[in-house]
């Protein structure tokens, strides 16, 4: 109708770039309707919107995983990720069985074997671990009415015991180790609190012999900001560059387990690292992204790495609860069934190191506490290392705007040791981007400055607060990892436990969709499990901020500065630099990472050639 | 039969040259500002109808919206979307004659540069183009929705620092429009996914407390109903009013401002909150009780009426006169119509008689939703000649010559970025007509 249309503004029309990977994830349980729209692009739409809505706290964690986030070789990544790659891979390949006993090899001679090892007997067994999350277990037990023990032994029985995978299948495969996550995340805890102190020290200099910001070998600045969050990682690597600087260069435990593991397997014990296939069991859909990453693969610590050969991923494949049940119901196994008990520790194959052996499994399993909170404790257990050091110092606690934002600060008297926060969900994280961007960036390049009215301002102090902070613990979903986008929803609870032919425990039934009041019972209930393996008391149910007060005087308490929060300091360094020893690899290649800036062309219009001879022709007073 | 004349009052000037898709009068100045697909913002006066000041430089494409900041004390504040996705604030002092201005620091070209509108901070946060901006009515709040299929909330807790508090994520396309309800702190939003939803603040979350389904296609524009509008369109007449139509204004009164929404689908439909107290039982009305939530925040939006249909192309927007009750619409058809709330006649017309023995008889009444009509009170054709028509908004009336402190204009905004102001009159009856 308009005479003066121009291709310029055709904005208001959804365009084939707005893809979103949320139809990628759910795409294999609802394929797209065909009676979709022709003037709709993607059928994709549809298939999320035919979708009961996903619960609003949930979905805030979708805009991090997007289209801006995401670009279409990515999506093919994760899309591999599957239940269905684990019992491919499974049958493909049986389970490769103390190799270590057969080569008794070293360090000079794995690089032989490894180019030795090419083609065929790559192809002939594989050695198969997998890494859960206690999120996970925590999902499952909710889920089944068990403990966070007994889900983590189900798991257990259904990757490694005889009535699991192993029962079926072309080969009989199955997983020869089951990592808790929470073990590699000691040395995350106790390498992150090592890494703010080493940024808050003032003799530190950020430079890089890289020279980019966002390089292994730059000390983060002040805020360190937590970078176990997939979520997080994706959208400030590509929205938010100028927020790299402030990244921790630590992996993720996901991560560290795969090096740990390939790392060491193949440079002690001559099994290369595509012999190794590494399954990790997630809360959430981004790890599948964050195990793609090429910074997090063997070219990152192999000495002397081949290019010739293919880089091999840390962790092969990322599947979350949901997909493990999938996983277990097409071998035709009722997880629900499965033993809950331990397996027996007769059948347990040692880890061929025993040092490592002794740190992967000690004897007695260990949980957060509640006030580590739901996603890992980090930003806990730096306040509390810096509060062992300082003898008498006490934690306070500041509720934030809302109950995902949570401000603690450590003091010593009157003095102020370190001030940390919780910063989950993604309201919050525009929040703490925009409070960290240096005043200059956030005015409009090319427009004509204003001039504040309010001189001084008390929004430059509000910024400034933002910046004072040593660390803090940002997670992509609101609740935190326990929320994560991989859990069980509370709307599939129902189906989920119908499918496993198991009552609801409670008379409840929820009909139709389930409103914030169930989500927010469900998240309590998960959050339960996650806590009650702690091996403090149990969560108190009425919620977080009740729990300071009787857990004060442990808090307060005089610490041993080794043992923080039951982790001894010494102990992880020793195994850390034990690690590196016999793999000839360096600490640094071993626990950090890199991150960068990502250009993502989504939202930049390419010009077709067509546009261009149409903008060429009306600049010359010309038109179509 | 039409009742008004729409006739042309002034053009303003000058014309952009490129399309121009929204002009937003000043809440307290007589001033309008129109945002343009040029990345500029015009900022004409409504006594004179010339270019006062162009806001530019701030956005790298089209700015789709703008919203003046309510409440503001001798300064103007000014939101602006864009396509580029962020949204920016812009400050211009208005210097009453008690106003002591100093200046302090600065240099001379900057000083020529007081007149203008001062870019003072940015907006980023939505990944595509921004679509609607607007503030709250009490200023608290700003929200901002977007080709993502986000709606932001932002607050502003001092001059400059928003945070967000809120990205709400429920609709499965392109967000269009967002508008606030005038008494409470109620969002509400439109898309392209043929839905309107409402929001509210649940202990401290945003949550979607109502999805509204009616429309077939995308929803262009909403807006709510001002406030008391009972004291001042078909309701202000009192006198001789039957019991139901008494029941009426009360329920009305209860729902508080209803809804206006345009659409695609060519249609412009009225939609009305079903009152919480009492609505189980007083007025029997059927609703289920919410067996989801203990304490629901749920609201219930009924459509009260869809009036009568005179576009034969998409609607793009609509506005809810906030002094007579009036509603304008207009769209791709470049027409521009204006619809006028009457009571049914009911003695005369025995259709609705029988709903009348219904509530007589303590029952309720099917028709006791159409106890009022709207019919189309005038109807002006190409008002931008062979032009899309963007955007119409009520406005008042500020030049010479205008009739009284009431009377208000209505100001059209076009893809030929022209902007246009027009008297609405009352005709005398003709026959034939």
């Amino acid at each position: 109708m308009s005479a003066i249309l121009s291709a310029d503004d055709l904005n208001d029309f959804i365009s084939p770039g707005v893809a979103c990977i949320k139809p990628i994830e759910t795409l294999p349980a609802h394929p797209p309707e065909s009676n979709s729209n022709a003037y709709e692009v993607t059928t994709e739409e549809h298939a999320t919107a035919s979708q009961p809505r996903t619960p609003a706290q949930i979905s805030l964690t979708d805009c991090l995983a997007c289209s801006g986030c995401v670009t279409s070789a990515e999506a093919v990544l994760v899309q591999l990720q599957s239940h269905n790659e684990v019992l491919s891979t499974l049958d493909a390949h049986p389970s490769l069985r103390t190799p270590w006993l057969a080569h008794n090899g070293t360090n000079g001679k794995l690089n032989n074997i490894l180019n030795g090892v090419n083609g065929h007997y790559q192809q002939e067994g594989k050695l198969f671990v997998a890494s859960v999350s206690p999120q996970t277990r925590a999902s499952l037990a909710a889920l089944f009415s068990v403990s966070e023990v007994e889900a983590g032994n189900m798991i257990n029985q259904l990757l490694s015991g005889a009535s699991g995978l192993r029962a079926s299948g072309v080969h009989g495969s199955d997983f020869t180790w089951v990592i808790d996550t929470n073990i590699v995340r000691e040395a995350c805890l106790v390498a992150a609190a090592d890494e703010v102190a080493s940024t808050l020290s003032p003799d530190v200099t950020p430079s890089s012999s890289t020279g980019f910001e966002g390089a292994i070998d730059t000390t983060p600045k002040q805020p360190i900001l937590t970078s176990a969050c997939p979520g997080w990682i994706c959208y400030a690597e590509k929205t938010h560059p100028e927020i790299l600087p402030h990244l921790s260069r630590l992996k993720s435990p996901q991560a560290l387990t795969g090096t740990l593991l390939k790392s060491v397997l193949s440079q002690r014990y001559n099994v290369p690292p595509s012999q190794i296939w590494h399954l990790a069991i997630m809360p959430c859909f981004d790890k599948k992204l964050e195990a793609s990453r090429s910074e997090l693969t063997s070219t990152a610590w192999l000495p002397n790495h081949d290019t010739t050969h293919d880089p091999v991923r840390d962790v092969d494949c990322v599947i979350t609860a949901r997909e493990l049940l999938h996983l277990a119901s097409a071998r035709n196994i009722s997880f629900s069934s499965l033993p809950r008990s331990p397996l027996p520790s007769s059948s347990r194959i040692p880890f061929p190191d025993p040092s490592i052996d002794a740190f992967l499994f000690p004897p007695r399993r260990k949980n957060q506490s509640v006030l580590a909170g739901p996603s890992g404790g980090y930003m806990y257990h730096i306040l509390r290392t810096y509060q062992a050091q300082h003898p008498g110092s006490e934690i306070s606690e500041s509720p934030g705007r809302n109950a995902d934002v949570v401000v603690y600060s450590l003091t010593q008297g009157s003095k102020s040791i370190i001030k940390t926060a919780r910063y989950y969900g993604f309201r919050n994280i525009q929040n703490l981007v925009r409070g960290l961007k240096p005043a200059k960036v956030s005015k409009l390049p090319g427009a004509r400055m204003g001039v504040s009215r309010r001189p001084g301002g008390s929004s430059a102090a509000a910024r400034e607060s933002v910046k004072d902070y040593a660390y803090v613990e940002v997670m992509a979903c609101p609740g935190g990892c326990t929320n994560g986008g991989g859990q069980i929803k509370v709307s599939e609870v129902e189906e989920v436990r119908a499918l496993e032919g198991i009552q609801s425990v409670n008379r409840e039934t929820t009909v139709g969709r389930p409103g914030l009041t169930e989500q927010k019972e469900w998240l309590r209930r998960v959050d339960e499990a996650y806590f009650s393996g702690s091996d403090e008391e149990s969560a108190d149910e009425d919620g977080d901020l009740n729990m300071v007060e009787p857990e004060a005087s442990k808090l307060n308490g005089l610490l041993d500065e080794d043992v923080v929060n039951g982790i001894s300091r010494s102990y992880i360094h020793n195994m850390i630099s034990h690690w590196s020893g016999i793999t000839g690899v360096s600490t640094q290649d071993l626990l950090y990472t890199s991150y960068r800036k990502v250009e993502s062309d989504v939202g930049k219009k390419k010009q077709s050639d067509v546009e261009r001879v149409a903008g060429l022709a009306s600049a010359l007073g010309g038109g179509w | 039969m039409s009742s008004l004349q729409i006739q042309p009052l002034a053009t303003l000037s000058p014309p952009s040259n490129s399309r121009c898709w929204q002009s937003v009068p000043h809440p307290s100045q007589p001033l309008i500002a129109t945002a343009c697909s040029d990345k500029t913002v015009r900022v004409f006066s409504l006594t004179s109808f010339t270019l006062l000041h162009s806001i530019s430089g701030g956005h790298k494409r089209s700015v789709r919206s703008v919203s003046w900041k309510p409440h503001t004390k001798g300064q103007s504040v000014l939101a602006t979307g864009s396509f580029d996705a962020s949204a920016g604030i812009w400050r211009r002092v208005e210097r009453g004659p008690e106003e002591d201005f100093t200046r302090h620091g600065r240099d001379d070209d900057e000083e020529e540069d007081d007149e203008d509108y001062q870019f003072s901070c940015i907006l980023d946060g939505h990944e595509h183009e921004i679509k609607s901006i607007v503030w709250s009515p009490s200023g608290q709040y700003l929200a901002t929705c977007s080709r993502d299929k986000s709606v932001w909330i932002w607050e502003e807790l001092e001059d400059d620092n928003f945070e967000t508090v809120a990205v709400l994520q429920e609709h499965d396309q392109d967000v269009k429009c967002v508008a606030w309800h005038p008494e409470e702190d109620l969002l509400a939003s439109a898309s392209y996914d043929d839905t309107i939803r409402l929001y509210r603040e649940d202990q401290d979350d945003w949550v979607q407390v109502c999805c509204i389904n009616g429309h077939s296609e995308t929803v262009w524009c909403i807006e709510f109903e001002g406030s008391g509008m009972g004291e001042k369109d078909f309701r202000a007449q009192k006198g001789e009013l039957s019991e139901e139509q008494i029941q009426h204004i009360e329920l009305l009164e209860r729902s508080g401002p209803r809804l206006a929404s345009c659409s695609d689908d060519s249609t412009v439909r009225i939609w009305r909150r079903q009152p919480k107290e009492g609505a189980d039982h007083a007025n029997g009305h059927a609703g289920v009780p919410s067996i989801i939530r203990s304490f629901s925040v749920d609201e219930e939006w009924v459509e009260d009426a869809v009036l009568p249909q005179r576009h034969d192309r998409v609607i793009y927007s609509i506005s809810w006169s906030r002094k007579s009750g009036l509603l304008a619409s207009t769209g791709s058809d470049g027409k521009i119509v204006i619809y006028k709330e009457r009571w049914k006649e009911q003695i005369s017309n025995g259709v609705t008689a029988a709903g009348v023995d219904k509530v007589v008889n303590g029952i309720e009444a099917p028709s006791r939703h159409r106890m009022t009509e709207w019919v189309v009170a005038a109807e002006l054709y190409s008002a931008h000649d062979v032009f899309e028509v963007n955007h119409a908004v009520w406005a008042k009336r500020c030049d010479k010559g205008r009739r009284s402190d009431d009377e208000e204009i209505i100001v059209s905004t076009g893809d030929d970025g022209e902007v246009k102001a027009w008297t609405v009159e009352e005709v005398k009856p003709q026959a034939g007509g």
